[in-house]
């Protein structure tokens, strides 16, 4: 029989560049203020719910910061928060959408301007989901004891090429204008060890759970592809970038009639949690679900209601109303704001929920809150 | 094991027979036992109530005399004259199987969080000042003989002891077995020394004058070792 260790989170951090953006400071800053583009954004801000954001955009819609910027302030809040620094960190995981370069790892990029000693170092790609994938990975080591000590941040800098410039002169179809209104940029992380913090509450990890479903769906967030089908020839390494460009294929875009069977497929995998033991709905005091957009959270609330009666929604948390939706940073986000409000208490439980449209994969983390161990029993 | 007497086993008496000798070091044996009950870090463990600090701690000391092991044992093959030849033999192979372990401990305290720089540039606690030089000095007499007493609490320790406190580290810590290599590794590698060494005593080279040094190097080293877990830090 191998043991191995727990993992806790023990400090947590965010980073939102800017001031907050309202809804009518969104054209500023990306543009496309004429009559139509306005009459979409409007009809997509009334759907998506989402009030105030943060570009890491000037007014005039120039960039202030990098991606990697944003995914080194929100780690350094997370070391603050725990009483480290970067040196007492022997493993960093990133999830992105995408990063500032193409090549090197976006990891690499973040390690590079942190500082610190030397680590392992994990890019997790994909979308929003990947953001439990790295906590995943950083969880395992941990447990394995390989390292006593991670960080795992996920970040996005979406708004670059959410400006009009990129629109200019390309067909853009509802299916780029849904995303262009709701993603925004941000970064939250995650200290991850082997023990609990020393003397405030944590949350131990009990377990992380990635599923895609893409064998059985087609593409349904993309972008650097002509279509939904991924072909030889069809992609922006295949053609010229002035004729990829041209095609709009560096837009990106969603397939929203796809989002109906995302939002079925996601509730399925929760009632398969429930159904197979991970969750205990009697032992179930919160939830921080990432959503898209409003018009999911009825969906998802209500579901989970039906197995869980007693949801009700002080137990449900999500800032997407006021951080926006930041990809893979917004569950950290989401995550860090809960705790330091102090909606947590010890021994209580709590699911995260990362639903991913990209091509269909959702994960899930479940936590327990553990009080400092000074606070429990002796052999606890 | 027969305990007839714990506190009177003495390097004067006469007894004759590698039984007599196993009597003997058994008492010793209990009588460090008795003594790691009292021993604060060991009572914690037992109790529940160690932390993560004190499992640094401990390592931190312990590495400052692991490093020494396999010098102290090769200084002992070197003072074998040839006709302890097989003494001299089975110092060697010991001495080539230990060297690296203290590395094993160095992984261990890296894997829980310590510092590998701040672990190298420690220093010998009091106990294992005693200890560390209590073996050179006797690894350096003619045919020391006595070292196989060292071995036998040394060796009886990891094999008996240590994998005992690992499980109880990582039960009470939730400590992964990759955090508790060195203890864990012990109990194998010094079961098979302690054999070896079971196998030396009893091949007849053991006269009356040898078995009363093991015996007595048996306990100035069991009381060091308890020591050296007693003066942590110091």
């Amino acid at each position: 029989m191998v043991a191995t260790a727990n993992a806790y989170l023990t400090g947590f951090g965010r980073y939102l560049p800017g001031a907050p953006v309202d809804n009518d400071g969104i054209a500023a800053r990306l543009g496309g203020d004429d009559a139509v583009t306005e009459r979409i954004r409007r009809r997509i801000l009334d759907a998506n719910g989402i009030r105030q954001r943060h570009y890491a955009l000037d007014e005039h819609g120039e960039a202030t910061e990098l991606n990697e910027e944003l995914a080194v302030k929100a780690l350094r809040a997370a070391f603050a928060d725990r009483g480290i620094d970067a040196s007492d960190i022997r493993m960093l995981a990133c999830a992105t959408t995408m990063g500032d370069v193409l090549v090197p790892g976006f990891a690499s990029m973040v390690h590079g301007r942190l500082g610190g000693g030397p680590m392992q170092l994990l890019s997790a790609a994909g979308v929003c989901a990947s953001s439990l994938a790295a906590l995943d990975a950083a969880v395992s080591k941990i447990r394995l004891g390989d390292h006593p000590r991670a960080a795992v941040v996920g970040s996005e800098l979406a708004s670059r090429s959410l400006r009009q410039r990129r629109y200019d002169g390309i067909r853009a179809g509802m299916d780029s204008h849904f995303l262009r209104w709701m993603l925004s940029d941000g970064a939250g992380a995650v200290v991850v060890e082997f023990q609990p913090h020393p003397a405030k509450p944590s949350l131990r990890v009990d377990w992380v759970r990635h599923v895609s479903l893409a064998h059985e769906h087609d593409v349904c967030m993309r972008a650097g592809m002509t279509g939904a089908e991924p072909a030889v020839g069809g992609t922006w390494q295949d053609v010229g970038i002035a004729e990829a460009d041209a095609a709009g294929m560096f837009l990106l875009r969603q397939d929203v009639s796809m989002l109906d069977d995302l939002a079925d497929a996601g509730i399925e995998q929760f009632e398969e949690l429930v159904d197979i033991g991970l969750v205990d709905v009697r032992h179930l005091d919160h939830v921080v679900c990432h959503y898209s957009t409003n018009m999911f959270r009825d969906v998802a609330f209500e579901a989970l209601r039906r197995r869980i009666p007693t949801l009700d929604t002080d137990r449900w948390f999500s800032n997407l109303e006021t951080r926006g939706n930041t990809g893979a940073a917004s569950i950290f986000i989401a995550l860090e704001e809960a705790w330091h409000a102090g909606r947590f208490a010890p021994g209580e439980t709590v699911l995260l929920a990362v639903p991913e449209s990209g091509r269909f994969s959702f994960a899930f983390a479940h936590l327990t809150v553990v009080a400092p161990p000074d606070q429990q029993g002796a052999t606890t | 094991m027969s305990t007839t007497s714990t506190s009177t086993a003495s390097a004067d008496a006469t007894p004759t027979g590698a039984e007599t000798l196993f009597e003997r070091l058994a008492d010793v044996w209990v009588e460090l036992e008795e003594r790691l009950d009292e021993v604060p870090i060991l009572r914690r463990l037992a109790d529940g109530t160690v932390t993560i600090d004190d499992y640094r701690r401990l390592l931190f000391n312990l590495r400052q005399q692991v490093v020494d092991g396999s010098p102290w044992i090769s200084r002992a093959a070197s003072s074998f004259d040839i006709d302890h030849f097989e003494l001299r033999a089975a110092a060697i192979r010991h001495a080539e199987e230990e060297h690296r372990d203290y590395l094993m401990l160095e992984r261990d305290y890296v894997a829980i969080g310590g510092s590998l720089d701040e672990l190298r540039s420690g220093r010998k606690n009091i106990g294992s000042e005693a200890l560390s030089g209590y073996m050179f000095h006797y690894a350096d007499q003619a045919n020391p003989v006595g070292l196989l007493g060292a071995m036998f609490i040394i060796e009886g320790l990891g094999a008996k002891r240590a994998a005992g406190w690992a499980a109880r580290f990582q039960e009470v810590l939730g400590l992964a077995d990759s955090q508790v290599h060195f203890m864990r590794y012990h109990q194998d590698a010094d079961a098979q020394h302690t054999g070896n060494l079971e196998a030396i005593l009893t091949s007849g080279m053991i006269d009356d004058a040898a078995a009363g040094e093991i015996v007595r190097c048996a306990q100035v080293v069991a009381r060091l070792y308890a020591l050296q877990l007693e003066e942590l830090d110091r």
